[in-house]
């Protein structure tokens, strides 16, 4: 039989019986419709996640922290990173840069009738946090000294603008009694007053109280509100951590690797990301499995169909097989019959689906307009193929036995049936 | 002069099993039938005439002996050549009619073309150009089910035909109808005859077999008068 021949009489078939068809087409559309809600709905979650973690940072950093590997909360043991261990780190293979990072005590800058607390951040030059995000100014560069690179919010408060701000000199004071509002959050030792001259000001979306100062002048500042001299702060407390930089982040995991084997504990983002790629995947298993709870009760509803479909048809398939019907012949109307199920049911669930996300996407934002992610829902060309393809092969599977008591049926005994 | 066979059956059996006891419809048969002869069999119910018919056409199979229709053993045939020998070897006529009702006319006579690949506007022709030669073009685009039982049964035979069979085999083709319509059956099948048409024809009636060159009797699936 001719391809265009069977499709041509089954689109027939199916368009006899037309309530039952477009209600079996119905229950596919619906559990098609769900699968692609639901997993569009994982899909958009896990993209805004991802989003949001690409603004944050670089996949190839792994910061060390001073502390023994796999510590958390109250159980960190603190540990010392001294010269010693990034000369280590950095003899470790794919690591293209380690930059030492030194967090003096909190403070707070007095300027222009405000006090903001401030977290005076010592760090190297070329320092990945110090990248790309100024909105005046510059970085901090080597051999700079009583400069700052500051945030915007900040910036507004010494100067009309951000621009204004650059070459101002402020009195940044670290230690002491820092408080927010008149709440004391913290401080420690005498404070002490250092003039700072504001080279740069970055986007205060990075952080909105980090002051960037050289790494030697933090040390000084750390080291005088405890009595101590820099050197001492250097081989007792020891930095605050290190970014790591790998030349690729697909290395990442070895040097994560290294720096545990040095005794630290680290983070890195790609870490972050892959256990978020794996425990989306879960949750997309989830949801894909409640959807396909309802395609399978389609699946049920075209079998139920088709069953129902070769018995009313038993003459005619008797008919068709005396007049030369190969068997295949007989298969192959059947399958295609329940496989225009799953390809309307399919489209039409996909349309539906596409249509339920739009309507649920302008509700959310309705009842709440700061609603932020860009797509609440998001169906990818991957998603929308895969439901059509899961619609025809979930009914192609539901037709297959109902098809087979169709081919085997003998032509003579279905002549026979009334 | 002897024309070659267009069925040639040698000790041909059929039994039923039902529980212990086993049925034979067909206990021996051994036939010829040579080309352009109408032969009509003949017996009372249950003397196997059918199902020897069944197994020319190919819907049953025989338990024992041999068929060949057309020089083809249909004992080598698996299932999908059993189906194109329906379409292309033999064409049945059943008592019953058995043409698809929502469909029309036409499409009902060009039905067994689809099924041996012929495209749609090849076999619409022919099955037009075929009731034309019948007598039935008027009827052509009618649904079947709004045909007269004569109209229905010509019909039947322009299907039979389309494929151009070997051999037509008819299975009570006049059971259904009234006498007038059968008569005029009986003469459609002896026209075809005339046109050299081998025709196979299975009834209990006498003065039907009468229509045929040949009349072969059965009883207890067994030929007792060739």
């Amino acid at each position: 039989m001719r391809p265009g021949d069977l499709l041509g009489m089954s689109l027939g078939n199916y368009g006899r019986a037309r309530l039952r068809s477009s209600l079996t087409t119905a229950g596919v559309a619906i559990g098609t419709a769900l699968v692609v809600l639901l997993i569009a709905l994982a899909t958009g979650a896990e993209d805004n996640v991802r989003r949001s973690i690409f603004s944050i940072g670089d996949l190839r950093l792994v910061t060390v922290q001073p502390f023994q590997p796999g510590a958390n909360g109250l159980s960190a043991v603190p540990r010392t990173i001294s010269d010693d261990t990034v000369a280590k780190l950095r003899g470790v293979a794919h690591v293209d840069g380690v930059y030492r990072q030194f967090d003096a005590p909190l403070g707070m800058v007095v300027e222009g009738g405000d006090d903001a607390t401030i977290r005076p951040q010592g760090i190297e030059p070329g320092a990945p946090v110090d990248r790309g995000d100024l909105l005046a100014g510059r970085h901090i560069e080597a051999g700079d000294h009583a400069v700052a690179v500051i945030p915007g919010n900040i910036a507004r408060l010494v100067a009309p603008d951000v621009g204004a701000a650059v070459g101002k000199t402020v009195t940044m004071r670290v230690g002491g009694a820092v408080k927010l509002g008149s709440t004391r959050i913290g401080g420690s030792g005498t404070p002490r007053d250092y003039a700072v001259k504001i080279v740069g000001v970055f986007d205060e979306q990075a952080s909105q109280t980090s002051f960037r100062i050289p790494l030697d002048d933090a040390l000084l500042a750390g080291a005088e509100n405890r009595g101590l001299t820099p050197q001492s702060v250097r081989e007792t407390t020891g930095y605050s951590g290190l970014a790591v930089e790998a030349d690729d982040s697909t290395n990442v995991a070895d040097i994560v690797k290294a720096v545990q084997e040095l005794g630290f504990s680290s983070f890195s983002l790609k870490q972050v990301v892959e256990q978020i790629d794996q425990g989306f995947g879960v949750f997309k298993g989830i949801l894909a499995g409640i959807g396909g709870v309802a395609l399978l009760v389609a699946a049920i509803g075209i079998a139920n169909t088709m069953v129902m479909s070769v018995l009313e048809r038993t003459r005619e398939i008797g008919i068709m097989k005396a007049v030369g019907a190969s068997p295949g012949d007989i298969r192959a109307l059947f399958l295609a019959e329940a496989a225009y199920v799953g390809v309307f049911g399919g489209i039409l669930g996909l349309a539906l689906g596409l249509a339920g996300g739009q309507l649920i996407d302008r509700i959310i934002r309705q009842l709440n307009p700061r609603t932020n992610p860009a797509a609440i829902f998001v169906v990818g060309p991957e998603l929308a193929l895969g439901a059509l393809a899961l619609a025809l092969g979930v009914a192609l599977l539901a037709g297959f036995l109902p098809a087979r008591r169709a081919m085997r049926m003998s032509a003579l005994s279905a002549l026979r049936y009334e | 002069m002897k024309a070659p066979l267009a069925v040639e059956a040698i000790g041909l059996e059929r039994t039923y099993a039902s529980g212990h006891t086993r049925v034979a419809a067909l206990d021996g048969v051994t036939l010829g039938i040579r080309r352009g002869e109408f032969v009509a069999v003949m017996g009372p119910s249950g003397s196997g005439k059918s199902t020897l018919l069944n197994i020319v056409a190919g819907l049953e199979r025989p338990t024992g002996g041999t068929v060949r229709v057309d020089g083809e053993d249909l004992a080598r045939l698996d299932e999908e050549a059993l189906a194109r020998h329906r379409s292309r070897r033999v064409g049945m006529v059943f008592q019953a009619f058995n043409l698809l009702p929502r469909f029309r006319v036409v499409d009902n006579v060009a039905l067994p073309l689809a099924f041996s690949g012929v495209p749609a506007s090849e076999r619409l022709r022919r099955a037009r150009a075929m009731l034309e030669r019948l007598g039935m073009s008027a009827r052509a685009d009618h649904r079947s089910n709004e045909l007269s039982g004569g109209e229905l049964q010509r019909a039947a035979v322009a299907r039979a035909l389309i494929g151009d069979p070997a051999i037509l085999l008819a299975d009570e083709p006049t059971g259904n109808l009234d006498s007038a319509n059968g008569a005029a059956l009986l003469g459609l099948f002896e026209e075809l005859h005339a046109h050299g048409q081998t025709v196979l024809l299975v009834t209990h009636d006498a003065q039907i077999a009468a229509h045929a060159d040949r009349t072969v009797r059965m009883r207890d699936g067994r030929v007792v008068d060739a």
